[in-house]
């Protein structure tokens, strides 16, 4: 039933008149992706990975490691983006401060510089509120650290936070969990208030819910104070409590500290900070110029003077600082475990050279049978490429995990991306690609007689 | 009914005089036309011809046997036909086309589409079941899934295997495994089946088996050359070249 459709031996079968086929077969393989072929390649790529279990273990292995290093490494670090991001900006990009020294300084002289200008007052704070017409709030705030016991509980350097008026709390973006803020009378009029935040009731409380810690007393730096309110909690960041602190208002803290006490010259202790926030993000920029102007003019600056005596900053001057100086280390961190990554790559390099050597005589037969050498290229391709897309998928489930225990550890949220998953399945992809394209490229280019010869 | 226009190729047919071709062949359609073949191989400093200058013709519906004691250059004359290689030098036509300047990835449709080869040690794909092994020229010539099967499974059913396709080579005898390798080298319904030392691992008994399905395979139509050292094998075909020195020495028509 094998006879050529011209046979005149035997009549030509119906349905398989061989010329029309040959036709129909010769235009579908000139077609430059032959589907039949491809998915062939892919079966036997499945089937040689089935076969060897030891050699495709070991070289998911290697890929499986240079996955989970990448992905677990920008897991973490965009956690801590996201966690810094977060911190930084609670007050919201409406906020800015004017203060005496700006919170990074980078060299001595500019510390000398900054140390030889006026402390900020609350004239200073005054005349911000009168005159910033696009400012919203204007708040005053001084941080401190001081000791706190309350009975056998003691604790050294608790944050004390002296802020006035009470719209200083809405800045700050703390809200209350039991009691109230103090009202703007009792602060005002230096009453022996506070509102804490959540630790303090952890720590000093131990027994006593946050209500009933309300009309208590704590003793900080020396002076009691009793409690109004307490603070819903912020949680943590890189392991420090946000919540241990407490809120005095800035009169009583004035009364009992007193202000821009020189504790040292690197300690800013009781610094008066200038807080402004505006209505939305985009007036923050006038508002900045109208402070600017204000403050110039009290700090008597003309023009000609490019210091302007004070400075005036957004919240965004940490996450600049913070981005820039983390930047170059995720870098250098992602390239130390792509090197992983590389050194899969060649694992697999390698693994498939003996792959091709192995099936020499295979790579003989499929040529004998009519297989090109695009086709032999795709089969060994595509088995790299299974190998390494599969050490890719195990690769960041392993890495989210790593990047989760190591979470759990420190303590930050953790974001799963789907576009680390696709970045990990398809770089260990074109790891696969790339780590393949030699020993492929070597097996199309058999001679299919030595190929055959060869056992 | 067009083939027969393109396929004898002009220059060929008149410059190969083949005197022992019977006339009651003559209108059949020359399949295999050789002029002048070289084949020069390049050992260093030394030049060594595995063939020099070999021409003759085939014709559709031959049975011939090649034979010649090793070194004779009947393994490279094999790889011409079987377009494995090409000629260092002369030409070669295989059913109108002019296979000897052709480049890899043409001699590899060609190989695909002209040429069915069934080697002595059968070179099956080890991990592959009958029917996949039988499948696979029609992969590579881009023939859909249910075609493919539909069409490795009559060629099966033709060298009687189709109950065991899905065994895999080591599942099945020595003569069963040729028999895949027949199926396979018929399947894609090629213009020449070329079997190099065919029963050269098999038993007598399988032999005779083997070489009475090429004579079925042969009353069928089907083109049959058959390169062997064997003289009783030889002696099956119907026309017998036989090389020595890389020339033909005698070209005889037996049947």
């Amino acid at each position: 039933m094998f006879a050529r459709g011209e046979s005149q031996l035997n009549p030509p079968l119906e349905g398989h008149a061989g010329k029309s086929l040959t036709l129909s077969a010769r235009l579908r393989s000139l077609r430059f992706f032959r589907i039949a072929a491809i998915w062939e390649a892919f079966l036997v790529a499945l089937g040689s990975l089935r076969q060897n279990k030891l050699r495709t273990g070991l070289t998911l292995i290697g890929i499986i490691v240079g996955v989970t290093a990448v992905i677990a490494v920008v897991t973490i670090i965009k956690g801590l983006d996201q966690t810094v991001a977060q911190t930084f900006s609670s007050q919201g990009s409406t906020v800015f401060t004017v203060s005496k020294r700006p919170r990074v300084i980078t060299s001595r002289e500019d510390f000398i510089k900054y140390n030889k200008r006026k402390d900020i007052t609350e004239d200073d704070a005054q005349a911000i509120f009168r005159l910033c017409t696009a400012c919203w709030r204007t708040g005053i705030a001084a941080n401190d650290g001081v000791s706190v016991k309350r009975g056998n509980q003691k604790a050294d350097a608790v944050a004390i936070r002296a802020i006035a008026p009470t719209a200083m709390f809405d800045i700050d973006a703390v809200s209350i969990d039991a009691g109230r803020f103090w009202s703007e009378t009792e602060g005002n009029s230096g009453q022996e208030v506070c509102v804490v935040g959540s630790d303090i009731i952890t720590n000093f409380f131990p027994y006593e819910t946050a209500e009933q810690a309300i009309g208590q007393d704590v003793w900080a730096g020396g002076h009691r104070y009793r409690i109004v309110g307490v603070l819903q909690p912020l949680g943590k960041i890189f392991g420090v409590s946000r919540d241990e602190r407490i809120f005095l208002p800035f009169a009583t803290y004035k009364k009992d500290f007193g202000l821009n006490v020189a504790r040292g010259a690197f300690n800013t202790s009781g610094a008066l900070v200038v807080f402004v926030q505006t209505q939305s993000a985009d007036q923050l920029e006038a508002a900045e110029d109208q402070v600017r102007a204000v403050m110039r003019n009290r700090r008597g600056k003309t023009f000609k003077d490019e210091d302007d005596g004070f400075a005036l900053e957004t919240e965004d001057v940490f996450l600049n600082l913070y981005s820039s100086a983390t930047s170059n280390i995720y870098i250098v961190t992602i390239g130390v475990a792509a090197i992983s990554l590389v050194v899969g790559g060649i694992v697999v390099m390698n693994i498939m050279l003996v792959s091709v050597t192995e099936r020499t005589k295979e790579i003989g037969i499929r040529k004998a049978v009519g297989a090109r050498r695009q086709d032999i290229m795709t089969q060994f391709l595509i088995e790299a490429v299974v190998v390494t897309a599969i050490g890719g998928a195990f690769g960041v489930l392993t890495g989210f995990g790593t990047a989760w225990l190591i979470a759990l550890a420190i303590g930050f949220p953790l974001l799963f991306s789907i576009w680390s998953a696709v970045l990990g399945v398809g770089v260990s992809s074109i790891v696969g690609v790339i780590s393949g394209l030699w020993p492929a490229w070597r097996a199309a280019r058999l001679d299919p007689i030595e190929a055959l010869r060869a056992e | 009914m067009t083939e027969a226009t393109i396929a004898t190729p002009p220059a060929t047919t008149s410059v190969v005089a083949n005197s022992n071709l019977p006339s009651a062949d003559g209108h059949r359609q020359v399949l295999i036309a050789m002029h002048n073949l070289w084949k020069t191989y390049d050992m260093g400093a030394e030049k060594v011809h595995a063939l020099h200058g070999v021409s003759f013709e085939v014709r559709r519906g031959e049975y011939v046997a090649i034979t010649g004691p090793s070194g004779s250059g009947k393994s490279t004359l094999m790889n011409l036909i079987g377009c494995l290689d090409t000629p260092s030098q002369g030409e070669y036509w295989l059913n109108g086309k002019n296979v000897s300047e052709m480049d890899d990835d043409e001699l590899a449709r060609i190989r695909n589409q002209e040429v069915g080869f069934v080697f002595q040690t059968f070179n099956l794909l080890a991990r592959a079941t009958a029917l996949h092994n039988v499948e696979l020229p029609l992969i590579y010539g881009g023939v859909p899934g249910t075609k493919r099967h539909e069409m490795a499974k009559q060629a099966l059913t033709e060298v009687d295997l189709v109950d065991r396709m899905m065994h895999r080579p080591n599942e099945l005898s020595g003569g069963q495994r040729q028999r895949v390798a027949i199926a396979r080298a018929l399947v894609n319904r090629p213009s020449i089946l070329l079997a190099d030392e065919p029963t050269g691992a098999l038993d007598t008994a399988t032999s005779y088996e083997i070489m009475n399905l090429f004579e079925k395979l042969h009353e069928e139509g089907n083109t049959i050359i058959l390169v062997t050292h064997e003289h009783d094998i030889a002696a099956r075909a119907h026309r017998v070249i036989s090389i020595r020195d890389g020339l033909i020495e005698k070209d005889e028509q037996i049947k």
